[in-house]
């Protein structure tokens, strides 16, 4: 074993090996940091190649994506609050609002850090766990899958802290969304609308970027003001190796999440980095800080995202089940050198294997040295007007999550989830429910049929893990339920309205002044007051930890935890959020309608969300109403500021309507300067560069990448 | 300023959209092309693969275009592109659509594509009996047993002691070939749909939640040809292949294993006939004989096609090429499509009978309405 691992080394000594492992290193980088590419633009880059290289070679080039991809799209997440990919969304909550609060150089180190200790976490995990994997992967059979979605969504209850309402509302919608395509158990189409491009389901990169990406920038853009609201104080990114160190077993904790959720099959990028978070944010003593800034709820989550891919080499390896993208590109690579996946390849080809852990080990410490390297000046892009980044960003996103089915629709879908990002992030629903609920739908109606169909009732339920993941589900409940006999008061009955008093003003002061439970130490997922995630209208005064404060942790100890004001229309005290909630119940209410068509096995779980989702808004709509009662009207300026979102609304609007006219090119060409003239006020020379070099970057993507623009009814043939 | 600047947006606006026109073609969805006999293969030839990147059928393709252009006597190159979704649908129906006989374009197809078109689904504009194949490349599939779960042998298929449970991924792809093996031998198999994949369903097999799978033979071969060796699972039959000239035999890459005939042969004591028989060997021949192929639109001219049958013919004789690309083509030969152009279209035609016993099939037993 010693020998093969050596004699794989000594491959590095070749310096092609190394070339080529560097140049999979800087695709991986280079892709992830755009927005929505990553994993698949990797693939589409690197493809041609494989044919081309000898095996090392060419798995090195595969590998030294695969481990970076995950390191470069935190950046575009932490910067700027648009997910470089949906896994990384989890940065949203506190490495995004870092950056808010001017830390962007320390959220990225941290996160840089971390995601280099668990590559190396992950090689090592890769070369001990082969022994162990297949027990491992036979042990997680379908009860266990169909467990594992339900922690996942009961996360959502955690991720929701102020209301638990809303945040399963949220992840009702989330789960409501997923079912949009083919049924898992019987082969029908479900909410397609005989649309084609809906068959596979909508695809997860435009689901992310519209509801964060496109909410943000709805938010942004016409403001004229840069991400970071404040300029750093102190702590940059020497901080933030600081931070690791203080850190270090949440980091290590999350790595190993990483490695455990990648290799077994099925659980995938996303909903493993949410469960590393989870983990870690269900932990810890002081949780409330969760969300606004914690360094630990950048590491955790950071550390797991490179082990899973690193985990997620095992089943490909093992078995041929490619958990990802990139995986599945490894997969052809080996199938084209004639390797066949399996338990052969550990005794016939162990050297191989051996390549793949070395490989993997050195691009993730390369990957996260460049990004290092690149953090600060990268950095500074937080301090950068939004709307000058917004230009570019908005063309990159939509080509981004056009890639999947590559049809106009898609576009469409898209800038509708970006208005219901919006609706969401300002009537206070917390999102990330809303996404996990999307990726865990159908593995959660998959795994449910599957059980029900081979187990009986009483055999899964009593599978030891099986019993493992119910206790930590009800947990939480027994642990409420036992304080809340012991205080005898305490607790409101419904905890999940800690916002009865409703203050009315800019920006300020609503949100854990309802729950009653200081002490915290044992809250269970939803107790927590506070706001619900990054991007809501936070800035709460109250829940401090005092007795615990970290001292050197200066800015989430000394500050407001909520960070810096959120900017944008305060919507309480207006229809908005009443309307919101109607506009859900409408939605869940036609769901329930359209599904009765669906066959027996087809429409349990359309039903079964429908019904809870109804239930859920309409208890939402009764909040809201009495909120509504209860206030004093408006806000004063609501109205200019929803005036601002509308123009914010109106450009993009323009873009797809250009797209769709001229295609993507020609409509960058013109919506751009025009953009960035009338909206950023750039300098004549700045809106030349700028447009030049975004057109460069489009077209080399689309020859170079085998990126799919957009294609209009009037364009030049020589764009096609 | 503010209403200034705007004027001036909308101006420069109109005025790109006025310069853009200019320069524009019509239709953006290239015009519909038509070659006549004589006109050469172009230099350049667009690949539709109408599946993702990195899954089988691409690595298929990607594999074997470069082989094909190398045996070429002259200068063509080979772009991939990849329109996935829709089960194949997205893809192919933009190939219809575009109609060019050129030889500008080809389209990639497998087992998946040829179901949906044989199950008449609303969506499908492409028609294969108007299409010409250019390549071909079989592959085969083994049905095996899990012994643990009391499958040993051909007799506990059908003695009933055994409760049989077959997993898939859904009833309209490649699992509808063994649904209807099951089906034509008259076994009693209860059906599980909304697995991931082959993969997840052999693990399945392996933990003991199913007793009864198929595997395609590469993957066979990989990776349940061990189980076999531990004496965790039973091969019980293959598939069977269809030959050139239309009937039914061996897999010749299992010689060792009894085909579905053969086992129907042994259990009820006659050949397998009627119905039931059409259906399966309907969905034997899209699903596996002629499963992965490169078609182009049927008007194209024989002087566009040669060039490709030419080099087909090259590489099912050359022993490097089927050496190196063992895994790829799963053990199985590559031809040329003229041979048997007329064979295949027969083979990836239905008849109405079949079709509407298979639909009735899958909506009485298996709860799926195909639309």
């Amino acid at each position: 074993m010693l020998d093969a691992a050596l004699t794989a080394l000594s491959g590095f000594l070749d310096p092609w090996m190394l070339v080529t492992l560097l140049i999979g290193v800087l695709a991986g980088l280079v892709l992830g940091l755009i927005p929505g590419l990553g994993g698949t633009g990797a693939v589409a880059v690197l493809l041609p190649f494989i044919f081309l290289l000898e095996p090392q070679q060419a798995l090195a080039l595969v590998i030294g994506a695969t481990a970076v991809i995950h390191t470069a799209d935190t950046i575009s997440t932490v910067l700027l609050g648009v997910p470089g990919s949906a896994s990384s969304s989890v940065l949203l909550l506190d490495g995004h609002t870092m950056a808010r609060k001017g830390q962007a150089s320390r959220a990225l180190s941290i996160a840089f850090v971390s995601s280099a200790v668990g590559g190396l976490v992950g090689a090592f995990g890769l070369t001990v766990s082969i022994a162990v994997a297949q027990p491992l992967v036979m042990a997680f059979a379908s009860p266990e899958l169909f467990m594992l979605t339900v922690l996942g969504i009961s996360l959502a209850a955690l991720m929701s802290r102020g209301n638990v309402t809303k945040g399963l509302l949220a992840a009702s919608l989330g789960l409501l969304l997923g079912q949009v395509g083919m049924a898992p158990a019987s082969a029908e189409y479900r909410y397609t609308f005989g649309s084609l491009f809906l068959a596979e389901g909508l695809d997860l990169v435009a689901v992310a970027l519209g509801v964060f990406g496109l909410a943000e920038i709805m938010s942004l853009v016409a403001r004229r003001t840069s991400v970071a609201q404040r300029v750093e104080l102190r702590g940059g990114w020497g901080q933030g190796i600081r931070d690791v160190f203080r850190h270090w077993t949440h980091v290590l904790r999350g790595s190993f999440v990483g490695i455990w959720a990648g290799i077994i099959p099925g659980v995938g990028a996303t909903a493993g980095s949410w469960l590393a978070y989870g983990q870690a944010a269900a932990t810890v003593k002081d949780k409330k800080r969760f969300g606004k800034g914690d360094p630990r709820g950048v590491a955790a989550p950071e550390g797991a995202s490179t082990s899973i891919s690193a985990g997620d080499l095992i089943p490909t390896l093992l078995f041929g089940i490619p958990g990802s993208a990139a995986a599945a590109l490894l997969l052809g690579a080996l199938l084209v050198f004639g390797i066949e996946p399996g338990p052969s390849l550990i005794t016939e080809d162990l050297d191989l294997v051996y390549t793949i852990v070395w490989s993997f080990a050195i691009a993730a410490i390369m990957g996260a040295a460049l990004c290092f390297l690149l953090a600060g000046p990268l950095a500074k892009l937080s301090f950068v007007r939004f709307p000058i980044l917004a230009a570019g960003l908005i063309v990159v996103m939509f080509v981004a999550s056009f890639q999947a089915s590559q049809e106009f629709g898609v576009l469409q879908v898209m800038l509708l989830l970006g208005v219901v990002g919006w609706l969401m992030k300002y009537c206070d629903y917390p999102r990330a429910p809303f996404l996990i609920g999307f990726v865990l739908s159908i593995p959660l109606e998959r795994y449910f049929f599957l059980t029900d169909s081979l187990y009986g009732t009483g055999e899964w339920m009593t599978r030891p893990a099986v019993l493992v993941m119910a206790a930590l589900l009800l947990s939480p409940l027994v642990f409420k339920a036992v304080r809340r006999v012991r205080s005898g008061s305490g607790g409101t009955s419904e905890p999940s309205e800690p916002r009865e008093t409703v203050t009315v003003g800019g920006g300020t002061g609503h949100g854990s002044s309802g729950t009653a439970d200081g002490s915290g130490s044992t809250d269970g997922p939803g107790s927590a007051g506070g706001t619900g995630e990054a991007g809501g209208p936070e800035g709460t005064p109250g829940s401090r930890e005092g007795g615990d404060a970290d001292t050197d942790d200066a800015q989430g100890a000394d500050e407001p935890e909520g960070g810096p004001p959120q900017t944008g229309p305060d919507l309480r005290g207006s229809w908005w959020p009443l309307g919101t909630a109607l506009l859900f119940a409408v939605v869940f209410a036609a769901a329930l309608l359209t599904g009765q068509t669906f066959t027996e096995s087809g429409k349990l779980v359309p039903q079964l969300v429908g019904t809870v989702g109804l239930a859920l808004s309409l208890a939402v709509c009764v909040q809201e109403w009495r909120r509504l009662k209860a206030s004093a009207g408006p806000a004063p300026g609501l109205r200019r500021e929803l005036g601002w979102t509308l123009y914010a609304f109106g450009w993009l609007c323009l873009f797809l309507a250009l797209i769709y006219v001229a295609g993507t090119v020609l409509a960058t060409a013109v919506f751009v300067p025009v953009f960035l003239r009338v909206v950023a006020q750039l300098r004549t020379r700045g809106i030349v560069v700028y447009t030049v070099a975004l057109i460069a970057v489009l077209l080399t993507l689309q020859l170079a990448a085998d990126i799919a623009l957009p294609q209009g009814w009037i364009m030049p043939a020589f764009l096609l | 300023m503010v209403g200034l600047s705007r004027r001036r947006a909308l101006g420069a606006l109109s005025v790109s959209l006025l310069a853009a026109s200019g320069c524009s073609t019509p239709n953006p969805h290239r015009a519909e092309q038509t070659a006549s006999e004589g006109d050469p293969l172009p230099e350049h030839v667009r690949m539709v693969i109408p599946y993702a990147e990195g899954g089988g059928t691409d690595v298929w393709a990607r594999f074997i275009a470069p082989f094909l252009t190398a045996e070429m006597d002259r200068d063509c190159q080979i772009l991939p592109e990849n329109l996935p979704g829709g089960e194949s649908i997205i893809g192919s129906n933009r190939y219809a659509r575009d109609g060019v006989n050129d030889g500008t374009s080809i389209l990639i197809s497998s087992g998946t594509t040829y179901f949906q078109y044989l199950l008449g689904r609303s969506e499908v504009e492409f028609d294969f009996s108007d299409m010409r194949p250019l390549v071909l490349n079989p592959t085969g599939g083994v049905i095996y047993g899990a012994p643990e779960q009391g499958v040993d042998d051909l007799d506990d298929l059908f003695s009933g002691a055994t409760d049989l449970q077959y997993g898939g991924i859904s009833a309209t792809g490649l699992d509808l070939s063994a649904l209807l093996a099951f089906n034509v031998l008259g076994m009693d198999v209860s059906t599980v749909f909304g697995l991931e994949g082959r993969g997840p369903a052999r693990l399945a097999v392996e933990r003991g939640e199913l007793n009864l799978d198929y595997q395609t033979t590469s993957a066979y071969l990989g990776q349940v040809q061990p189980l076999v060796e531990e004496g965790r699972a039973v091969p019980l039959m293959s598939f069977g292949q269809i030959d050139q000239e239309g009937g039914m035999g061996r897999d010749p890459a299992l010689p060792d294993l009894p085909s579905v005939g053969e086992v129907h042969r042994e259990i009820h004591g006659e050949d397998p006939s009627g119905v039931a028989w059409d259906a399966y060997l309907t969905f034997l021949g899209a699903g596996f004989s002629y499963q992965k192929g490169i078609w182009v639109t049927g008007s194209t001219p024989d002087s566009v096609t040669e060039p490709f049958f030419e080099a087909a013919r090259k590489l099912s004789g050359d022993e490097d090429f089927l050496a190196e690309g063992e895994q790829v083509l799963g053990g199985y030969p590559v031809y040329s499509g003229a041979e048997s152009e007329d064979e295949v279209r027969a083979a990836l035609s239905i008849t109405e009978e079949v079709r509407s016993y298979v639909l009735d099939l899958l909506e009485r037993e298996h709860d799926t309405v195909v639309h």
